[in-house]
């Protein structure tokens, strides 16, 4: 996997660019955002980390010529401004996520991975998660090399979750999500449902976790960083 | 002197009216004085006229008659003389070597001497009663004689007049004089009324609210308004640049901790000794509480940068806590605690950005202090009419005699540990403040543990709520 670190202080890019060799990325860094467009034109990189506070023209000037030239890489936004407004204006003009400084290394290098995986969805229409592996075109799972059988309605919901890996989610979205639920039999389904995808998830080491009075999170049973 | 000595205790008010008064305590019986003399002085000269015409017509009737001198007065004449409705009469005709030629004895006493054509008036005692006396000198028989002739009155009407006169005066003065305490003391208020206004309104301002002073002022008092603006001017240009500062000072902070913290994972992440494991948490630890110092000093520069009521808009406690549930789930997994929720509808009026701030500082309190294992309730729902949201947790709690130092800014409970800067409950507190609400800490559930509730004034049911069950992540 190869990135592009856009980060100005040099001490942070140097850090964060060792963290995120540390996971066998391939990280090219540069300190402005006038290069970035052209760079992203002649070299293939599957992510672009963007720090908004530029010197130059800054991450979201950079990020709006990268999206003007057509490029659909996915761009995780880092800042230090923690407003709304700004959250929103990045995700507005084509930012895919958004990490506020100070950041923990773990959080920075579940949300890359997760952009990744996410954008390799879109190309291959595969999802994939430790052993688990979903073909969206064919609607058919595998765990490993075993095929994973899950009814319609599992494959709603997992695959509304295979797609938000690490975050929160909340029982109404994955109401709201699936086909063919009325509100009044939701609650309840949604938890036989859940359990059902647990005993089939579990063995191959994804792990469901319940957030108490809220809803869900999907991830790998060995987190990749500790902290 | 007197300026000195009353200016340090007496109001402008005071000041004015002692001014107004001491000239009047002055002129007053000064003026109520010269008046009653003047007055009296008059009425008498005219009385004493009126004794003076008895005492010429009397000297009409001093004749010589074979050399003697002698006066004739029948009874009638004697009659129209001594009239008077009020007083008592006297005369006596005395020839020049002092015998009666006519009238009353008894006016021959007083021994006063007159030339011809001369006048005496004076008050005598005789026979016990006051007399007020004429006398006039008459040139009478041989040439350079003199005849006296004396009329004489009781005071009976001198001294009612001169009543009625000290009455008319004294009344007259008082009326005056309070009209004047009256129209003075109006006038004081009157005049100094926009100083009180002015006052109430420089009362209003504060830091929060610097605005240039613009009511109408009397001329003299436009230079100190324009001071005042001045003032304020400055103070707002120097309120704005610290609260700059700190926004700047917090904000720059930001990436070189992004980088230290950064390092420490890295070094954490890295092979390295055993022995240094306590020391990069330690430093690790450090770093998130310096962090989330800078975060709360740039929320509490923006949130005294903007007026309280600005900004304000209708929003529902729960959306703010699912955004909370998002940020804060997998943090509270990797800790070890249980973090889950129970949330119902709460509409509020509200900056959202303090709010954020507020239930960050409560989540962040309870997920630092509780410990592991843990469990922690982020509660949102309307009780007795308020929006209430409360962060229980089954950590330590708070005794109940540091709970209210622990809602002053730096102030860490005696048992804190973790990345708390001692600021998050103070900040939570003024931000609940400003909102109209109350903060207060107690214990969790079966006397466990600390819960910090929020109590805010729920938004007008008519007022519009976004009412999606949870906001969906924008990243999505």
């Amino acid at each position: 996997m190869r990135i592009l670190l856009v980060e100005d202080d040099a001490t942070l890019a140097e850090s964060t660019t060792r963290a995120l060799r540390s996971q066998g990325w391939v990280v090219d860094c540069t300190a402005r955002g006038e290069p970035v467009p052209l760079s992203l034109r002649e070299d293939r990189y599957d992510l672009l980390i963007l720090d908004i506070g530029l010197a130059g023209i800054d991450g979201f000037e950079t990020l709006r010529r990268v999206r003007s030239q057509g490029s659909p890489i996915p761009v995780l936004i880092l800042t230090a401004r923690d407003g709304v407004e700004d959250r929103v204006r990045g995700l507005e003009i084509g930012a895919d996520d958004y990490l506020v400084k100070p950041f923990a290394l773990s959080e920075l290098i579940a949300r890359a991975r997760a952009l990744v995986r996410r954008s390799q969805a879109r190309f291959s229409n595969e999802l994939k998660m430790a052993s688990l592996r979903m073909d969206l075109d064919a609607r058919r799972a595998w765990l490993g090399e075993e095929p994973l059988s899950l009814s319609a309605r599992e494959w709603e919901v997992l695959s509304f979750m295979m797609a938000r890996i690490g975050k929160v989610i909340a029982k109404e979205q994955i109401v709201s999500a699936s086909n063919g639920w009325d509100q009044s039999t939701t609650d309840n389904a949604v938890e036989v449902c859940i359990s059902r995808l647990r005993a089939k998830l579990e063995p191959a080491g994804i792990q469901i976790r319940t957030v108490r009075g809220f809803g869900y999170l999907l991830e790998e049973q060995a987190p990749a960083v500790k902290t | 002197m007197l300026n000195k000595a009353l200016g340090a205790s007496l109001s402008l008010k005071q000041r004015l009216f002692l001014w107004l008064l001491m000239p009047l305590l002055l002129a007053v019986p000064a003026g109520s004085f010269a008046l009653y003399t003047l007055i009296r002085n008059t009425t008498v000269a005219w009385l004493d006229q009126g004794l003076g015409d008895t005492a010429l017509a009397l000297s009409n009737f001093i004749r010589t008659h074979d050399g003697e001198l002698i006066v004739e007065i029948s009874g009638q004449t004697d009659g129209a003389l001594r009239f008077d409705r009020v007083d008592r009469v006297y005369y006596m005709v005395l020839a020049p070597q002092g015998q009666r030629l006519a009238g009353d004895m008894m006016l021959g006493e007083p021994h006063v001497t007159v030339t011809a054509g001369e006048w005496d008036f004076r008050d005598v005692e005789l026979d016990g009663q006051t007399l007020r006396l004429s006398t006039l000198g008459v040139a009478c028989g041989v040439v350079g004689n003199v005849c006296q002739i004396r009329v004489a009155e009781t005071t009976t009407k001198r001294t009612s007049l001169r009543r009625d006169l000290l009455v008319a005066v004294g009344v007259t003065m008082l009326l005056l004089s309070t009209g004047l305490v009256l129209a003075g003391w109006l006038a004081i208020h009157q005049g100094l009324r926009p100083l009180g206004e002015l006052s109430t309104e420089v009362e209003r301002r504060d830091l929060d609210r610097l605005d240039p002073l613009e009511q109408p002022v009397p001329n003299e008092v436009r230079p100190l308004i324009a001071a005042l603006n001045r003032l304020f001017e400055r103070l707002r240009a120097a309120t704005g640049a610290q609260q700059d500062f700190l926004a700047n000072a917090a904000h720059q902070l930001r990436t070189p901790l992004t980088s230290l913290r950064t390092e420490i994972e890295l070094a954490l992440l890295e092979p390295h000794d055993d022995t240094l494991e306590p020391l990069l948490q330690r430093l690790k630890n450090s770093v998130d509480r310096s962090a989330r110092l800078a975060q709360q000093m740039l929320s509490m520069a923006r949130s005294d940068a903007t007026p309280p009521h600005e900004g304000q808009r209708v929003l529902d406690l729960r959306d703010l806590a699912a955004i909370a549930a998002e940020d804060w789930v997998p943090r509270a997994l990797d800790a070890g605690i249980d973090l889950g929720f129970e949330l119902e509808s709460a509409p509020v009026m509200a900056r959202s950005f303090l709010l954020r701030e507020l239930l960050e500082n409560l989540i962040h309190n309870a997920v630092n202090y509780a410990g592991e294992g843990a469990r922690i309730t982020v509660r949102v729902g309307v009780r007795d009419g308020r929006a209430m949201l409360e962060v229980e947790d089954t950590g330590p709690g708070i005794p109940p005699e540091d709970r209210g130092r622990v809602l002053q800014r730096f102030q860490r409970g005696p048992e804190a540990k973790g990345s708390g800067s001692g600021l998050g409950l103070a900040i939570a507190q003024d931000i609940a403040i400003s909102h109209g609400g109350t903060l207060t800490l107690g214990e969790g559930a079966h006397g466990q543990g600390l819960r910090v509730r929020l109590t805010l004034p729920l938004a007008a049911p008519s007022a519009p709520v976004a009412s999606a069950p949870a906001p969906l992540p924008p990243a999505c």
